[in-house]
């Protein structure tokens, strides 16, 4: 069996590495695999061709990864697209998972404590004057807040911050910030901060979500 | 065994030394071993409130370098009769001439000999207050009801909360003004408690007298009629684990009496 094997597809060729093949079988196979395609006359006319190399349920190494880069390197009619695996590190899967998930968040948080977040943060706790919260994506936030929410660290634009905001010290999406002065936003828990087209920290209802991001409004069952 | 307990508040000035000696001579007078160690190295008055800073000859500093065993280090206080001793700070170097670790060795070998160690913590969050936290079984945050000092005590207790002691730390709120209080100019007792979310030790009504005992090397506790020593004692009796009622909030004597003659011909 071909511990390389080339595959046409709809959007070009993928190179298919086994994974039950050991890696130096492979490198051989490729290298066969390639010197053939090479010497192959009628395929001289074709363009370059761009390779999606696919190692099934392997991780390369970054060292595997450069020395097949190099062997494909040395045949110019080939060049490499991507290099995928069908499997990720576990570490690598807690990164998306912090990245994707609602994460439920209840704790005071005093003066001078910062708390470092991933992903989409739902705040129940208490955040104490100079105290921080800040995530990389949204906050939805049901606590009391006398301190500073800081949402899309460090420049996500599209973050958003809801909740009770009239409490507050500052709120920050991204690199914009926002000082709340005394009857600057609406005593109400509906409120949404968002960086609007000008580039600057806004307010609104809840009701307005759609207009306001609706690329949020969509991903959470808005249609 | 005794206990260890840092009394500490983040701010200056907001009454960590005189309730450190009050609290002392409180469990001094109810019959309990105490020890009082003095953390603030090189703005030391623990020994000018308790009137015995004639007699330091060694300072906490000497016995964590070796200079000096712990026993010689000690003063006695003459009044409580083998009851209340004072382990004094040094004056002539800076909160950095201890470490962590030394606070906590001399910590650990007082606790055998004493019901209570009571560490004075000098104000601010950096190295002092690692120290004095260090070898500290429980903490009393002392706050005044002013926002200034009710931030820093909320900062006190995040810390403490991030390293934890064996007992969550209890607050103290020091120089309450009843008038000041009552009409609303001031943060009241349950607004700070609420806020700082821990245990409510005890409260210290402000007063005059609390000055002028301490200017004369004798704690406000050894008059019994007062209402700032009656609050120490409260407390002294709390960490004795006795349950004792919040003290009734009322205006001093003679406004009372004067009320009272008011009221008469208001009555008219």
């Amino acid at each position: 069996m071909q511990a390389a094997v080339l595959r046409g597809t709809q959007n070009g060729y993928d190179l298919v590495l086994k994974q039950s093949a050991s890696l130096d079988q492979i490198l051989a196979d490729l290298r066969s695999l390639l010197e053939n395609l090479n010497v192959d006359p009628t395929a001289m006319e074709t363009p370059k061709v761009s390779l999606d190399v696919l190692t099934e349920d392997r991780i390369l190494t970054a060292d595997e990864k450069s020395q097949i880069e190099q062997l494909v390197g040395n045949y110019p009619r080939f060049e490499i697209h991507k290099i995928a695996a069908n499997v990720m590190t576990i570490d690598d899967a807690i990164q998306l998972r912090e990245r994707e998930n609602v994460h439920l968040l209840s704790k005071v948080i005093r003066n001078g404590q910062e708390v470092a977040m991933q992903g989409d943060v739902l705040f129940l706790g208490t955040i104490h004057e100079g105290g921080k919260l800040r995530t990389t994506g949204n906050i939805f936030c049901m606590g009391d807040v006398s301190g500073i929410l800081q949402a899309g660290y460090p420049d996500d634009e599209s973050k958003l911050i809801m909740g009770n905001l009239v409490t507050a010290q500052q709120v920050r999406i991204a690199e914009q910030f926002d000082i709340i002065e005394p009857d600057q936003v609406a005593d109400s828990s509906q409120t949404i901060a968002y960086v609007n087209d000008l580039h600057v920290l806004s307010y609104g209802k809840l009701s307005a979500l759609k207009k306001i991001n609706p690329k949020l409004y969509n991903r959470i069952g808005g249609i | 065994m005794g206990k260890a307990i840092v009394i500490t508040s983040g701010k200056g000035g907001v009454g960590k030394t005189t309730t450190s000696a009050n609290i002392g001579t409180a469990l001094a007078l109810m019959g309990k071993r105490v020890c009082l160690m003095d953390l603030d190295i090189g703005l030391r008055n623990l020994d000018v409130v308790l009137g015995l800073d004639n007699r330091i000859i060694y300072d906490i500093v000497d016995v964590a370098e070796g200079r000096a065993k712990l026993p010689q280090a000690l003063v006695k206080d003459k009044r409580f009769d083998d009851k209340l001793y004072l382990l004094p700070a040094a004056q002539n170097t800076d909160k950095t001439a201890l470490q962590p670790d030394q606070v906590k060795e001399i910590v650990d070998e007082l606790k055998p000999e004493y019901d209570y160690v009571l560490i004075d913590c000098p104000a601010g969050i950096e190295q002092g207050f690692m120290n004095a936290v260090a070898g500290a079984d429980a903490a009393i945050v002392v706050t005044t009801p002013e926002i200034s000092a009710v931030r820093d005590a909320d900062r006190v207790v995040g810390l403490l909360e991030q390293h934890p002691l064996t007992e969550a730390p209890r607050l103290l709120i020091n120089r309450i003004r009843l008038n000041m209080m009552q009409d609303g100019s001031m943060m009241d007792i349950d607004e700070i408690t609420h806020h700082l979310g821990i245990e409510l030790l005890g409260i210290i009504v402000d007063d005059d007298a609390v000055i002028s005992t301490s200017n004369q090397g004798e704690p406000i506790v050894m008059q019994t009629e007062n209402q700032a020593s009656q609050g120490y004692r409260n407390v002294a009796r709390r960490l004795e684990g006795q349950t004792v009622p919040l003290m009734k909030l009322e205006p001093q004597e003679e406004d009372g009496f004067w009320h009272k003659v008011s009221s008469w011909f208001h009555r008219g």
